[in-house]
């Protein structure tokens, strides 16, 4: 993109704009991956795109009702993430990326500069959701169907609408609370709305009527046809090659761009002018005495540290309880009324995937995601004793939660809860261990990609969780 | 003649070149010492084995008459180590930061509490005790570490950098600190870009290039060895390393 640039006028609103473009097309890159992989992705995609395409050659596509819901509760979810991830990049923007005093003291206004931040934004947030959705779409329009070239056109509306409403929401935050909420907040709503579609999907595939939970949603909307008329019904239209739904739709997002640049270009300025102020979180004045910090020995050293790191960090708590929940459909087939699995095996083997996924990331946190390495190796601590501390720490920290499932257990059957407990133990760990022995060191910031590290960790943590799950399961249910 | 705080001898080390060759290097007991050098001239690869954070390929490494490499944690017990990046933890208070390192040493709490509110007051840090480290300056996150390499009462300060970034009230506030350490009997060995601070505070200094000693000694001595009295430690330094002498 930088050859584009050298053809605009510098300091000129595309030439700002096409330089956010091309930060946050190499942002967004690194952030998923290598070009390879995405090189990979994308032409195995496009030729998947082809191959619909040809089959479709000659198949009308009609603005019929089905198509229009089906496309206005895509963009409904889309946008709600889209949203989520225009909070973070906003409060990237404003607080981390440390250009914009370069920006705002050079001789532009300050709204220019707003409105190619938000550009910028809106690419960030529309890369995943292009990668997806144009090397099918755009094959498919290519080969007979060109109104669907209104798909990227969809797209970028909803990104640029998106990245506006996401910046609005940050400011709002930000001024009644602080960057470090409005940040926790697009953290958690987003990983609701995913945690949410998931396991709304998994109730309904689990539930008495055993549907398909795509089926379903597509049934309910059908039934109430939100999507097939009036204003709704835009998107759908738009994406299909409707010419004034697309001018609507594209002039739309182009109004609420420029309306974001005349109303938040002040409090942009004005929440940036503020952000070193608070970007610090306030406890107050200081009052009372130190002597509480100091604890005899090493584990209770290790305990107090690793507690205190995992509670002041809400975000990495939640994504810990968000895996969990992402096992919680692992459960659910033993409550559909005797045609699944029987209860008290299922429970158990609940409990031991979540021991071992629990223990597993807590281990890494305190094992691998140490800050001050060199600290620890500086101390007059044998390695193996700091990491002995450690993985303790992590095991104390999981032990109310682990303890759940096989209490349940216990309301039923006392020995089917000792076996379910010993297994879930046994499981924590052995993953903890398994951390502790192979696991590569790195911030704790890298935890949302640690298996990236190491491959066979989480292949051994899989086999070993499962087998033990399944152990567990079998035991408890030659118990009952 | 007493043990020395530090002891070098024929340390070498290479990554991709020889960082370290054959280095030997004493520091006294009640003796600060600065190891100057140009960029990679293998000062911080230096300290870095000292504190047991690199392994050497050869040579030894002796702190008070204690075999660094044969026992490592008897070493640590005397020695702190303070790089030019902190070594904190962002979410944890200064207080609750110096109650860790004095757990990772062992220290006592009852003994602990009272030498960590006497550092945190001394360093001007009282009143943020209870605040994270995360939006604390880089002066002010210097220290906090440093009040964490006190914490044990160290017999040998290991510094690498230890201004870096300061102002000049802070610069003072660390070069205070070092100063009473090595009033008290500790040995320190500072590696610094700021001649000026090698020229005012140390009792010797050594210049090192390409991983070898090129000179060591007293600032007069070290003048007399680059051919003049008249020289600034800079001239002295330009010399020496150009020539390498």
């Amino acid at each position: 993109m930088t050859w584009l640039m050298y053809r605009l006028t510098p300091g000129g609103f595309l030439w700002l704009m096409v330089n956010e473009v091309r930060l946050a097309t190499r942002a967004a890159r690194q952030r998923r991956g290598g070009n390879t992989i995405w090189a990979i992705l994308i032409a195995v995609y496009t030729a998947a795109g082809f191959w619909l395409a040809s089959n479709l050659v000659g198949v009308p596509i009609p603005p019929a009702p089905l198509a229009l819901n089906l496309i206005l509760a895509v963009c409904v979810l889309a946008a709600s993430f889209m949203t989520t991830q225009a909070m973070l990049r906003s409060q990237d923007t404003l607080y981390l990326a440390g250009d914009l005093d370069l920006l705002l003291t050079a001789p532009m206004p300050p709204r220019r500069v707003l409105l190619a931040k938000l550009c910028g934004i809106a690419t960030n947030i529309v890369f995943v959701f292009a990668a997806f959705t144009l090397p099918v779409a755009i094959p498919v329009a290519l080969l007979g169907h060109p109104g669907l070239f209104g798909v990227p056109l969809l797209l970028l509306a909803l990104a640029m609408v998106s990245a506006c409403l996401g910046l609005a929401i940050t400011l709002l935050v930000v001024r009644i609370a602080s960057p470090r909420t409005a940040r926790t907040i697009a953290q958690i709503v987003g990983a609701f709305l995913g945690a949410g579609v998931f396991l709304g999907s998994q109730f309904l595939s689990a539930g008495p009527g055993r549907e398909s939970a795509g089926r379903a949603l597509l049934d309910w909307l059908m039934r109430h046809n939100f999507g097939g008329e009036g204003i709704a019904s835009l998107p759908g239209r738009a994406a299909l090659g409707d010419m004034p739904a697309m001018v609507a739709v594209v002039g739309g997002a182009m109004l609420v761009f420029a309306g974001a640049g005349a109303l938040l270009g002040r409090v942009f300025l004005a929440s940036y002018q503020k952000a070193p102020a608070r970007l610090t979180r306030s406890r107050g004045k200081a009052k009372g005495g130190i002597a509480g910090h100091f604890r005899k020995g090493l584990f209770a050293t290790m305990f107090a540290k690793e507690a205190r790191l995992l509670r002041r960090d809400p975000q990495l708590a939640f994504t810990i309880v968000l895996r969990l929940i992402y096992l919680v459909p692992i459960a659910l087939p033993a409550f559909t009324h005797g045609r699944g699995p029987p209860l008290l095996p299922a429970l158990a083997f609940a409990s031991v995937l979540i021991a071992g996924q629990l223990v597993g990331s807590l281990a890494w946190l305190t094992v691998s995601g140490e800050d001050s390495p060199d600290l620890i190796a500086v101390a007059p601590v044998e390695k193996s004793a700091a990491e002995r501390a450690k993985l303790a720490a992590a095991l104390l920290i999981a032990a109310p939660f682990a303890l759940v499932l096989p209490l349940a257990i216990a309301l039923v059957s006392l020995p089917a809860a000792l076996i379910a407990l010993a297994m879930t133990g046994a499981c924590g760990l052995a993953a903890g261990l398994v951390e502790l022995k192979f696991q590569r060191p790195g911030p704790r910031k890298a935890f949302g990609n640690r298996r990236q590290g190491s491959f066979l960790v989480g292949l051994l943590t899989f086999l070993m969780t499962g087998v033990l799950g399944a152990g567990a399961g079998y035991l408890v249910w030659l118990a009952t | 003649m007493s043990e020395a705080a530090l002891e070098i001898q024929g340390l070498s080390k290479s990554f991709d070149k020889q960082v370290v060759a054959n280095l030997d290097l004493k520091v006294r007991p009640g003796e600060l010492y600065a190891l100057l050098g140009p960029n990679g001239a293998g000062k911080t690869t230096t300290l870095r084995m000292a504190v047991g954070l690199t392994r050497p390929e050869s040579g030894s490494v002796h702190i008070f008459g204690i075999d660094a490499l044969a026992d490592p944690l008897g070493a640590k017990r005397l020695t702190a180590w303070l790089p030019d990046e902190p070594m904190l933890y962002d979410k944890l208070t200064p207080g609750e930061y110096l109650g860790f390192v004095a757990g990772l040493w062992r220290i006592p709490p009852g003994e602990a509490a009272p030498e960590a509110e006497r550092l945190l007051r001394w360093l001007e840090l009282w009143e943020q005790r209870d605040t994270p480290c995360e939006g604390f300056s880089r002066g002010m996150k210097q220290k906090v570490a440093l009040a964490g390499a006190l914490i044990h009462r160290p017999r040998l300060l290991i510094l690498d950098e230890p201004l870096t970034g300061l102002d000049a009230n802070m610069a003072r506030s660390v070069k205070d600190a070092l100063r009473a350490q090595v009033d008290e009997g500790a040995g320190v060995i500072v590696t610094t870009h700021i001649l000026e601070v090698a020229e005012r505070l140390a009792d010797r200094i050594g210049i090192i290039a390409e991983g070898r000693l090129l000179a060591e000694g007293t600032l007069a001595e070290l003048r007399a060895r680059a051919g003049s009295d008249a020289l600034t430690l800079e001239d002295a330094f330009i010399r020496l390393t150009r020539t390498g002498e």
